[in-house]
């Protein structure tokens, strides 16, 4: 079939068009955003890296960027250890399994906003069934619009829930696909259930844990909507993120230069956390075209 | 003994899981309709005698709720018209078509999707302003197809691959072009790949805050910022309104959500995995 160059540039014009205005023309206005004080890109001048070392001689920033760390590493474990826990437990056969999939997927369909609406719920030290639940046996209730810690903690609660089934469901896929006759080998070289997961499940679902955890790093780390909604990175901006900080920065203290500059830090982040697999993808890629 | 105990131990976990995942969701739709004096009573109460009257006090306190439902409605269909359009187009390319750019700007698209979304709202805003497109649902649909355009892009891809190309041929032989072809032929065989696309961009679109709070203000507010106010509003005092908008903005996502289940999970398998 012959084909003409047109033809393939029209089938690629609409996505290839949308990233481009969207995402790469923006990144690369924000490179000179972040090295001139402007407001809102206007009446812009020159500063060359003094964004840079504002915000990183901000202790706001720090906090900022070590309170994104912490939450960060606590969600992203939790959710593939209980998502592995929940993918082996499906396979294995449950009561229901097609209800309960149903169920565990629930959570996906939940907004940010309406998530905060339940969880504030939960946990308000007055009315909370959770709170209640929590005196009940004996616990201190969490005191999230007061204690930064708590604060934190209900994010991570709330971040968990809201993304255990993305993770979930990629680590059940993966598990299905270990082919059944594997374990039957196994089982009849007689290894026990734990050796059947170390030797057999784990090695094979390998990859898809590590792109789980690949796509959650990523996604963790642009957290906002929690945060913002629930505590508003407030009492005294020690529960805010990186996100928040540039949102502050950028549409509250009219300090555009150095939001630029955190958001440019954001993405150097983010390729850094995704350097590996990419050149992974980049060989696979190269090899594929040869 | 053994079997028991591991029975046991599965209807234990069942019960964790019903817990964990459905009590939030399934206490504020339940206390929606409670009266006020039972949503607070605990242990929970079953037995009620269900009112509307939050649904009421909501419908009239909250008249703009209602307008943003409607206008998260048309931002949501614009936006996956677009996107599944895009994805379709793009993913025919990169399944039927070779070569070093081709790949090269296939590699670009998975690049891009670690650009965060507050960081292009930064450079974005004076070019919406610039452009009049404030406050409009044309911005919105615009940024919602577009993060999602990467990842449709690679699950049409895998759809399309799983379609012969003597299909292709045939038509060309009949003396139809790459566009009929691609929109008579192929369209009609992925079409549960294109269903998969649009269950991401659906759930996204509906649900989404930050560019809604930091693009829109008045005329193309959605249902999620309403609601953001009407929990800053909040006075400690009337859960059942809180609750109610809630249940509003949720429900119809989430039994669409589980409509769809099979076509999320195909599009979670074939685009997270791949690509």
């Amino acid at each position: 079939m012959r084909e003409t160059l047109a033809t393939r540039l029209a089938l690629l014009a609409p996505t290839q068009g949308l990233v481009l205005a969207v995402l790469v023309l923006p990144a690369m206005f924000l490179v000179w955003l972040s090295l001139h004080t402007s407001s809102f890109g206007i009446n812009a001048t020159w500063v060359g890296l003094a964004n840079y070392t504002h915000i990183l001689g901000d202790a706001y920033f720090w906090r900022a960027l070590r309170n994104t760390a912490v939450l960060v590493l606590i969600v992203v474990h939790a959710e593939l250890l209980l998502g592995l826990l929940m993918a082996l437990l499906f396979a294995a056969g449950l009561p229901m399994r097609r209800l309960m999939l149903a169920v565990v997927l629930a959570p996906y369909a939940v907004s940010e906003v309406a998530a905060v609406v339940m969880w504030r719920y939960l946990f308000d030290p007055d009315v909370g069934h959770v709170a209640y639940a929590l005196q009940a046996v004996g616990l201190p209730a969490l005191d999230w619009a007061v204690n930064p810690t708590h604060g934190l903690v209900l994010v991570a609660l709330l971040s968990v829930w809201l993304h255990l089934p993305f993770t979930f469901m990629i680590l059940y896929a993966a598990r299905l696909a270990v082919p059944m006759e594997l374990y039957e080998a196994a089982r009849i070289d007689g290894a026990s259930g734990w050796q059947a997961f170390r030797r057999v499940t784990f090695p094979l679902i390998l990859p898809a844990i590590l792109i789980a955890a690949l796509f959650r790093l990523i996604f963790a780390f642009r957290l906002f909507s929690e945060v913002w909604l629930l505590t508003g990175g407030g009492p005294a901006r020690s529960t805010e993120v990186v996100a928040v900080y540039l949102y502050l920065e950028a549409f509250r203290y009219n300090a555009f230069g150095p939001a630029a500059a955190t958001g440019w830090l954001m993405v150097l982040g983010s390729l850094l956390l995704a350097a590996p697999y990419l050149w992974r993808l980049a060989r696979e890629r190269a090899r594929d075209a040869a | 003994m053994r079997r028991s105990l591991v029975r046991a131990g599965k209807l234990l976990a069942v019960a964790a899981l019903l817990l964990w995942s459905l009590a939030p969701i399934g206490l504020i739709l339940m206390a929606s309709f409670k009266p006020e004096r039972d949503i607070f009573a605990f242990p929970p109460r079953l037995g009620f005698t269900p009112t509307l009257e939050h649904y009421a006090a909501l419908w009239q306190r909250w008249p703009e709720f209602f307008v943003a439902l409607g206008n998260s409605l048309i931002v949501t269909v614009l936006a996956t018209l677009l996107a599944v359009g895009a994805s379709l187009c793009s993913g025919y390319a990169y399944s039927r078509f070779r070569g070093t750019w081709l790949e090269a700007s296939a590699f670009g698209l998975i690049v891009v999707r670690l650009v965060p979304p507050i960081v292009c709202t930064l450079p974005l805003f004076p070019a919406v302003n610039a452009l009049g497109l404030q406050d409009t649902h044309l911005v919105l649909a615009l940024l919602y197809a577009t993060f999602f355009v990467s990842l449709g892009t690679f699950v049409m891809r895998s759809f399309i691959d799983q379609i012969p190309r003597e299909l292709d041929e045939a038509a060309a032989v009949d003396g139809a072009g790459r566009f009929t072809t691609l929109f008579r032929i192929i369209a009609p065989v992925a079409a549960q790949g294109m269903l998969a696309v649009a269950v991401f961009v659906i759930v996204y679109a509906w649900n989404e805050f930050l560019f809604a709070f930091i693009f829109t203000s008045t005329r193309a507010k959605t249902a999620p910022l309403v609601l953001a106010e009407i929990v800053g509003n909040f006075d400690g005092v009337e859960w059942g309104v809180l609750f109610a908008a809630a249940s509003v903005q949720l429900a119809p996502v989430l039994i669409f959500v589980w409509a769809m289940q099979k076509y999320l999970v195909a599009g979670l398998t074939a685009g997270a995995t791949k690509g």
